[in-house]
């Protein structure tokens, strides 16, 4: 059986070779297979996802205002007729922005789960104690979250960029509702 | 502004202004008093914002799609409720145009298409009577 003993060196000589081929390539996953490094750390999130979670906690912000202008001091029974709607437009601007944010696992947290928002508008302040909005507050508010939403909206995915338009429009009408004319 | 994505959005924006004159025209015929004044108002606005889609169409080497002697409307109006609901149903199909400008790649055309929507939606939420929460979104 002469052909035994090379066919056993080629045996030997791959187990041992194929570690130290390995040793002199570094064993880097990255060098070996394309795409990022699984052993290289958390990979960034995209815009989109970054964006969206900046929109959700502002989103989250809102839906908080109007509770405490609702159940604040100054909320009065006509008032929270105004007022309900308009929050339960909101909870839905926030379905449908949650519904949209896929993260990777192991990300970190979204701001919304890390910071507790501020409900402050206008000049309040997220200070201890009953916190009084007034609809002057929700008015600016909403002016704002508009205005915000068109300067997100233009380096967003289309589909988004169309949830967000959509979502500065209702707010606009918020303004409009908020001003006293009968709407909501 | 990328004219292959961009013409067709501005020309369905164009003719939604078009259909909302000619629509304006019918409900301003069943309305009085403020809500006739509400009308001429929106009527006129939808005018401004018809030659300045013409002019956005223009300058991207294209003809503005021609305004049509008739318009569809989506129901019989005989008198200030279904002109009053017409106003709004118009007013959404504007919003609706907008939105597909929103889509485009160009930053400063999705900027128009949103403002846009804003006013649209007022206009409709004014008739209406009441706000919604995804103005131009049929199923967000």
């Amino acid at each position: 059986m002469p052909d035994i003993v090379p066919r056993r060196r080629i045996l030997l000589a791959s187990a041992t070779a194929l570690p130290l081929l390995l040793a002199t390539a570094g064993c880097r996953s990255s060098s070996l297979f394309a795409g990022p490094d699984p052993l290289a750390g958390r990979p960034p999130l995209g815009h989109n996802v970054l964006t969206l979670q900046a929109v959700i906690a502002s989103e989250e912000n809102m839906i908080n205002l109007y509770r405490a202008a609702i159940n604040g001091d100054s909320g009065t029974t006509a008032q929270s007729r105004t007022l309900g709607p308009l929050l339960a437009q909101h909870e839905q601007h926030l379905a449908q922005l949650r519904a949209r944010l896929i993260e990777p696992t192991g990300t970190l947290a979204t701001p919304s789960q890390t910071t507790r928002p501020s409900v402050s508008a206008g000049g309040g302040s997220a200070s201890t104690g009953p916190i009084r909005v007034t609809t002057a507050q929700l008015r600016a508010a909403e002016h704002a979250s508009a205005a915000g939403l068109v300067q997100q909206l233009a380096t967003v995915e289309p589909a988004l960029a169309q949830l967000f338009a959509s979502i500065a429009a209702s707010d606009a009408t918020h303004v409009t509702a908020l001003a006293g004319n009968g709407l909501g | 502004m990328t004219a292959s994505t961009a013409v067709p959005a501005l020309q369905a924006a164009l003719a939604a202004e078009n259909a909302a004159i000619f629509g304006y025209g019918v409900a301003g015929a069943h309305l009085t008093g403020n809500s006739l004044a509400a009308a001429e108002q929106d009527w006129t606005t939808h005018n401004e914002a018809r030659d300045t889609l013409a002019g956005m169409i223009r300058q991207l080497d294209t003809t503005p799609a021609a305004t049509q002697a008739f318009y569809q409307l989506p129901f019989r109006v005989h008198d200030a409720a279904s002109a009053t609901a017409l106003a709004a149903h118009l007013e959404d199909g504007v919003t609706r145009a907008y939105l597909g400008l929103v889509a485009v790649s160009d930053q400063q055309l999705r900027r128009f298409g949103a403002l846009a929507m804003q006013g649209a939606a007022q206009r409709a939420a004014f008739w209406r009577g009441s706000t919604q929460a995804f103005p131009g979104l049929s199923t967000p």
